[in-house]
């Protein structure tokens, strides 16, 4: 499948959740750009798009190596809760980035381009390089894990979600 | 440890997409609709949310720039000749050939065929296979024989014509084939021919048998054989190599 200016967007979103910073994000997305139209300038066959995320994906790696790293460690996990959707709404994108960008690789990788929902589940794994039990364990956890952040950052008491900033 | 229905749930696509495998399918359904069909619809709930926010990721400005322009990257044409000259495509254009060719060999060789032609071919292979001691010697002239297979077997009609009567004769035999029935055999000095002369097979198409008097070759294990059909009796004449070699002799008649 080609890529057009419909996939470029979520190229850009994907890295974003990668880097967790707008500013590292815009460079994996740029180079991988860049190293698409000079590959289609040598006259080599056109990436598809599984190449542009594959690229971005190792780009991105590359970048979060170079600035502070997250410390590796169990994670807490919690049932998802039937207010989640109210509490994710409570976040911003910004925190959202940052939370998956601090998750170790490979989960890191699985939840943005899980949550991404651009891709198939054949496509995903081909992607990550994963085993679809593996893929599916990694979203599982994540999930109970982004859970238990949310409980702890965004608690809702019924119907009302409670901000820190107000205390 | 979960089953195979509870890994495929864990990671069910946030919207419907098409090309979802039947496991996948099967596996919603039964999350859907079984026990744990409550829990389900909080990950799928919780999993929307997350994709909302996730495209709600603002993108800047500077890198919108990127998208505006469509031809960004490129989508380079192949041309034709590097698509032509493409290792699969020659393979595949090769064997293509290769198929026409036997294709259209067939059908030539069909368009030729005459109902007693599977016989003539079935006879060439014993005349690629006969050697001169099978045979009775008699040194006389072909043309002369016909009296003598109808005298000593009883073969009506089994004449050479004109156009190889006067070849003179080594030996010759009659034997009964197991597909064409009853053959005589005639053994030549020249160029190792060898004339055979059997019943003519009826017409499928008509169920008569039709004779012809043109010259209709046949080939089989490099020998080539050339059939004359008269009073239900088939006449061919045998040799090693191609039609050119029998062409001069049909040919002497003529004038």
């Amino acid at each position: 499948m080609p890529v057009t200016t419909k996939n470029l967007p979520q190229l850009y979103r994907f890295c974003f959740l990668m880097t967790g910073d707008p500013a590292k994000a815009q460079a994996a997305f740029q180079d991988t750009v860049r190293e698409a139209a000079e590959r289609a300038a040598r006259d080599e066959p056109a990436p598809d798009r599984l190449w542009f995320f594959r690229d971005a994906r190792w780009r991105c790696l590359a970048l979060g190596e170079q600035g502070l790293q997250a410390e590796e460690g169990m994670m807490e996990e919690a049932d998802i809760s039937p207010s989640a959707p109210a509490q994710i709404e409570q976040l911003t994108p910004d925190q959202l980035g940052v939370w998956i960008s601090a998750a170790p690789e490979p989960q890191r990788s699985a939840l943005a381009l899980f949550y991404l929902d651009e891709f198939s589940l054949a496509e995903i794994l081909s992607l990550l390089e994963l085993k679809v039990g593996e893929f599916s364990t990694l979203i599982f956890s994540g999930r109970r894990q982004f859970q238990a952040w949310l409980d702890a950052t965004t608690p809702y008491y019924e119907g009302e979600a409670f901000d820190a900033r107000q205390v | 440890m979960p089953d195979k229905s509870d890994v495929l749930v864990a990671i069910a696509p946030i919207t419907e997409k098409p090309g979802i495998d039947r496991a996948m399918r099967v596996a919603i359904q039964r999350a859907r609709h079984g026990k744990k069909g409550a829990v389900f619809a909080q990950q799928q709930a919780f999993d929307a949310a997350v994709a909302k926010l996730v495209h709600e990721i603002p993108v800047d400005a500077q890198v919108a720039e990127w998208f505006v322009n469509e031809n960004l990257i490129p989508m380079v044409r192949r041309p034709w000749k590097k698509i032509l000259l493409n290792p699969a495509i020659v393979a595949i254009g090769l064997a293509l050939l290769v198929i026409g060719g036997i294709f259209a060999y067939r059908v030539h060789q069909h368009l030729r065929d005459f109902p007693g032609a599977t016989k003539a071919r079935k006879l060439l292979s014993v005349a690629s296979s006969t050697r001169s001691v099978m045979l009775d010697p008699l040194k006389t002239d072909a043309g002369a024989l016909s009296d003598l297979f109808y005298l000593k077997h009883r073969l009506e009609h089994y004449d050479v014509p004109p156009e190889f009567a006067e070849f003179k004769t080594l030996g010759t035999r009659v034997f009964d084939h197991e597909d064409v029935h009853q053959v005589a055999q005639i053994w030549l000095a020249e160029k190792r021919m060898q004339f055979f002369m059997f019943p003519a097979e009826a017409n499928p198409k008509t169920g008569r048998v039709e004779d012809f008097s043109d010259w209709r070759f046949v080939e089989n294990e490099g020998w080539t054989g050339v059939v004359q059909q008269r009073n239900g009796v088939c006449f061919m004449a045998a040799i090693r190599g191609g039609e050119k070699l029998l062409q001069p002799f049909l040919e002497k008649k003529k004038q």
